[in-house]
Order: structure tokens, then sequence, then C-alpha cells
């Protein structure tokens, strides 16, 4: 049984028509539905009706204010799926101080590359006050250490111990900033986005409304998004706040773990609305599609979204096939694309769309930037599959120019720009990162590059270098730069990027070989063991003759575009020996 | 026995009250070793041997998903729960063996 229910009985459905993010919640806490957090076995761990996320958020903002916070200070706060995130979070909205929403480590061994991060974001956004789930406690004093500027780290307890305080409230209004997103970005070099609430309320108003999801008072959302990305904060925290809806979380370990229990969650709420990068459907059909619960019921779910990565989709019609005897809907996937800069979404398909493919001759794609149908779509060294993305949302314009600038007609590949109110100011203190990106006149340079077609945006890959493996930014120059560091190769002996096989993202890094021909071996090894120690992400090591070199930029800087078009042209032999796993 | 175990572990992404956990008190060293050795052979490097040294990230052609599967998969078979900031601290085999030997102490 849920613990709250889909619909409010007593509380007129608004949707996202609100000014502020604290004008939200305090609607919403007048009704009866909230958020309830599940383990992976579907047991819950706690739930808060809205009513409650509200008078916890205000007693944590009092204490915040009594204990001295000026408005508009910054409180890093690691973004577990918990209910201490959401006490600091709507706290800080209630005491006029901004939340910086974090990550939490990836795993084994990772506790260097934790705090190192920590600490970079610590200095980005400028943070007062560092908090933490408890077992995050120690991590976060020792990155705090550096920076006499936090006045305050540690657990939830170190909240709770503050003296409760009779002062007045000062919640963030319409005009206010509302939160620090990192998200995008380098880890070395981590950009703030601004997420003020101005343009967060237009974004979910263009995300909740007709040409967006249309939710209505009977939608419910389950999710195990984490929170400290733009799809699980935004997404499936403020879009469901904004229009009421109660939600159903497990955390994004609890679904590695056990993937069919996002299902079973769907099924037994009665839930309509849950996303999912493309690899969450992958990890849902591989490991729950030979242990499907005969009850499962998926046909209450209306909206499936995919956002996030590439919209794959293979993927997508496997997990239709393998869940179509429960009751799923291919129709419902809703194929999106938005980023963190606009804090959420851009486009969006079309209500009962599907996914929509269009199949291009790749080999035209690469060498003219021109979208062509292929002859034979089922020739697959020359026919690729890409998904339409869907259309801009209202109030928003996008374009897709070319090198010149000029806007780009159908089926011309360029990159990608959107302009509209839901666009961040800029990135918090980085004035010049902010340049690069925002035009004078408003017009945000995705970074992306695609085509359209009637309407339609497909998204063929990035302008930039990015990596994204399993739903997880990686750029370029942290795994070369990780390398270097390590005193492995010189500083640009190195070249790291991915290469698509249609189902996913695969790293590749090209290395110099300046090392006796016996000790080639260990050079692979150690190359691919530094990434892989740092980064935590597996690669394939491609040796490249000092005498051939790799390949420059016009003006001197590594090309990882040319690297890239080497191997893929098989000028770099592949090492015999050592395969290294899949 | 142990091994038929495992399986129906790896293939139960959802009944987790059929799990088959060693539940019967005492676990041995030898049994926690026996059983990451075993995770992890698929991802050994050449004839490099996994042992208690092996450095499990950077010594083996493992990546970050893969590796939280094996992680699961050890506290799903010897009912632990490794907080996170303990397994971001582990490094090799045998502090991956001692961690879930001292967490089975507690219970």
């Amino acid at each position: 049984m849920p613990t709250f229910p889909t619909l409010n009985t007593r509380l007129a459905h608004r949707r996202a028509d609100f000014r502020s993010v604290p004008e939200m919640l305090n609607y919403a806490a007048q009704g009866e539905t909230g958020v309830t957090f599940y383990n992976a076995k579907g047991e819950i761990l706690s739930a808060l009706s809205w009513h409650d996320v509200r008078a916890r958020a205000h007693v944590v903002a009092r204490k915040l204010i009594g204990a001295g916070f000026e408005k508009g200070e910054r409180i890093l706060i690691t973004a577990d799926t918990w209910p201490g995130f959401f006490d600091i979070f709507f706290g800080c909205q209630y005491a006029g101080l901004l939340p910086v929403p974090v990550s939490i480590p990836v795993g084994i061994g990772g506790k260097d590359a934790y705090l190192d991060q920590l600490r970079r974001q610590i200095a980005a956004s400028g943070a007062v006050a560092a908090i933490g789930i408890e077992e995050l406690a120690g991590f976060i004093a020792e990155a705090a250490k550096e920076f006499p500027a936090i006045r305050l780290h540690g657990g939830m307890d170190v909240i709770d111990t503050l003296p409760d305080a009779a002062v007045d409230l000062r919640p963030l209004g319409p005009d206010d900033d509302c939160y620090i997103q990192f998200s995008s970005g380098s880890t070395r070099h981590p950009h703030g986005v601004r997420i003020v609430q101005r343009a967060l309320m237009a974004n979910l108003d263009a995300m909740t409304g007709p040409g967006g999801l249309s939710l209505t008072a009977a939608d419910r959302t389950v999710s195990w998004l984490p929170l400290y990305h733009d799809m699980g904060l935004v997404g499936f925290l403020m879009a469901p706040l904004s229009c009421q809806c109660s939600i159903d979380y497990l955390t994004p370990r609890d679904f590695a773990r056990r993937p069919m229990q996002w299902l079973n969650l769907i099924s037994r709420n009665r839930a309509t609305v849950a996303y999912s990068p493309s690899f969450g459907y992958d990890l849902a059909t591989r490991r729950g599609g030979n242990q499907i619960p005969p009850d499962l019921d998926l046909s209450s779910w209306r909206h499936a979204g995919i956002g996030g990565d590439m919209v794959r989709a293979d993927v997508l019609d496997r997990f239709a096939e393998t869940f179509a005897p429960s009751g799923f809907n291919p129709k419902i996937f809703i194929p999106s694309y938005g980023m963190a800069e606009v804090c959420l979404a851009i486009t969006f398909g079309p209500d009962l769309g599907g996914v929509r493919t269009d199949t291009i001759d790749r080999v035209i794609l690469a060498s003219e930037q021109r979208a062509q149908p292929a002859t034979d779509p089922t020739d697959l060294l020359r026919a690729r599959r890409f998904v339409l993305c869907g259309r801009v949302v209202p109030h928003h314009r996008l374009e897709v120019r070319g090198p010149d600038g000029k806007i780009l007609p159908d089926r011309r590949v360029g990159r990608i720009f959107v302009q509209g109110p839901s666009i961040m100011p800029g990135y918090f203190n980085d004035e010049a990162a902010t340049r690069e990106i925002l035009s004078a006149d408003g017009w945000l340079d995705t970074g992306d590059l695609g085509y359209t077609l009637a309407g339609d945006i497909v998204v063929t890959g990035r302008a930039k270098d990015l990596i994204i493996v399993n739903g997880r930014n990686i750029w370029p120059q942290d795994i070369e730069w990780t390398i270097e560091a390590k005193r492995i190769v010189k500083t640009e002996d190195c070249a790291a990027f991915s290469v698509d096989n249609g189902e996913g993202e695969r790293v590749v890094v090209a290395v110099l070989a300046r090392v006796a021909a016996d000790h080639r071996d260990d050079l692979v090894r150690d190359v691919a063991g530094a990434v892989r120690e740092a980064i935590s992400v597996d690669c394939e090591v491609v040796l490249v003759p000092p005498t051939m070199g790799l390949p420059k930029t016009s003006s001197g800087k590594l090309s990882r575009a040319r690297t890239r078009a080497n191997y893929l042209a098989g000028l770099y032999k592949p090492v015999p020996s050592k395969p290294v796993a899949a | 026995m142990l091994r038929e175990a495992t399986n129906s572990i790896v293939e139960n992404d959802d009944i987790s009250d059929t799990l088959v956990t060693i539940d019967r008190g005492a676990v041995t060293r030898a049994e926690v070793m026996g059983e990451i050795c075993h995770h992890l052979a698929p991802f050994q490097i050449g004839e490099k041997p996994i042992n208690g040294a092996t450095v499990i990230t950077k010594d083996l052609a493992i990546d970050s998903l893969a590796v939280m599967d094996m992680v699961m998969e050890i506290e799903d078979r010897f009912d632990v729960s490794i907080p996170m900031n303990v397994v971001a601290e582990i490094y090799t085999v045998d502090e991956l063996a001692d961690t879930v030997l001292k967490l089975r102490a507690k219970r």
C-alpha cells in the first residue's frame, strides 16, 4: 500500500503556476500527498507528506538563520535520496540560503577522488557549510579542513544540535536564486549552474504543461534518479512538487542492485510517470527480464521518459518487448532532451508518440554533416538509427546553426542553440565560462550536435569531446590528466575519446609509445590501471608510434576528434596480447 | 551447494526474500576470499593471479558498474551492508575480505 494517496481530495490541483519553490511547497503542504523512500526490498524506509517536508524545513531554516548564516550563502549537501536532503534543500529555501547538491562516492577505492571532487565543489560554490549523510561526515570534515570559510560541517546531527531560534523565516522569492547545480563540466573545473527561481518556474511550467508531460492531479511519480543530477532533482522532485504529486523513491544504488523494484513500485503504486536514461531501461531488461513477477502490471504507466544521455532505440525496443506481457505500452516512451543550463527540459517527444526514429547514412553524416536517409536501413555498416527527441517546449526557441552561425535547414547537422525563460543567467562566479556558451542576446550553445526534422530535434552527438558512460559524464581531459599526473606519459602524449557502437560508448585512450618494445605491455597495463583507479571506467589503450605522433589542431592543441578518426580508420593497430574485458 | 546459492542470487534481482545467504553463524576467511576471487576471476588481466594484495580497481580489468555488482553480491551473500565511506577506503581483496568478516562479527 502506498503511504500517500495519488489524488488530493481537499486541495485543488495547480499546475506549476507558482513564483518560487517556497510558494510551491506552501501550497502542496495543504494536501495529503507526499514522498516515500523505499529500500531494495520494496519496504518503506521513511515517508514525509509535503506538509511534513515543509514543517521540517521551517525548523531547519530557523536554526540556520539563528546560527547566523547570511542571505545568499551556500550550503553544500550530499544529495543522497534520504529525508535529510529534503530538510536541508527546503530549509535553505526558507532561510534565504542556496543549497549546493553534490554526489556521493562511487565505490571501491573512491575516497581520494571523492575528496578531491568535494574540495573543488566547495571552492567553486564558496560554500560556508557542508552537510552529508552520517556515513560521509568524516569525508566532509576532511575536505572542509582546507576551507576556513566553512563554519559548519558534519551529518544531520550538527543541524539538529543547533539551538531553535525564534526568528522570522527568510524565504527565497521570485527574484532570487534557488540553488547551484553541478552536473556538466569537467570534475577538475566544476561549473556550478546558477538555478534561479524564475527560470526554474518557467521550466517547470513548460515541462508539466501541454508541450511537455501535461501533468494532472491523477499523476504519480516513481524515481530512482540521483537527486544531484538535474533529471532527478528538477524532473523528479521539483516537477512533482509543482503539481502536488506524490513521489515514490528508490536510491540509485538500490535500483542498480534490484532494477525490478523500480518497475514493481510503478506497478504496486499505480504510478503514471517515470524516467530513466537508456541504460536504466537496459539494466531492467537484462537483469529483470527473466524474473518478471507474474502480477507485474505496468498498465498505469503513461509517460516512460528517456533522457540524460543519447536515446538508444534498440535498448528501448528490447525493454518494450520484454515487458509487453506486463502491460507496457511502447507508445508511452517519451524521448526527451535537456541540460542543467536550462534547468532541465528543452524538448519532449509527443504524447503517445513512442520511439520515432530516423535511419540515416552514417558515412555521409561523418563526411558531409548531412543526415541523408540510408538507402538500405538494414546495412549496419552504413545505416545508423537516431531517435527523434521531439519539439522545443513552449516559450522557448531552438536553432541548429552551421559553423558560420547561420540557421541550417532540416537534415543539416550543426550545433544546437536554445533560447527562452528557462536558461540560466550563468555559472556561479565564473564569468569567462558563462560567456563561452551564453550570448548577450540569451542564446545558449548547448555544445550538442543535431539536426531538425519537421520541428523535431535529432541529437547526433556532442560538439565537445564529452564522454558519457552509463549515464555518467566523463571529460577526456580528466582521463588524460590522470595519466599524465601519474607520470606514466608526458603531457600531450595521450588522447582520450569514446567510440559508439550504437549501444553505448566505449572509452579509448591513444598513447604515444615512447618505451622499448618489451615495456609496451606494461605501459598499456599502467594506463588502463590508472584510468580505472581514478575515473572508475574501463578503457581500451592503443599505442601510437612516436614517429606518427598524435594529431594536433591548427592552434597546436591536441585534436581528440582526429585521433578518434584515425583510430576508427584503423591507423592505430590494436594491441595484440592482453585483451581488455568488455 | 555454494555455487548454486550464488547462482540464485545472481539471477534474482527482485525476489529478495528468496535470497539464499550463508547464515549459519561463523564464516571463515577462506570462504570470503574464495567468494570474492570467484567474482573477480572474469576480470583477471593476463596470467597475474588474483590474491589478497590485488588492488581491485587497478590490477583488474573491471569497471565501476561491475565493481558495484561484485560488492553487492558479496553483501547479499554474507548478509552484510558495507557503509559507503568504508567501501570508498577499500582498495585490495584483503581489505574487502577483512571488512566483510568484521561486519559479520558485529551482527
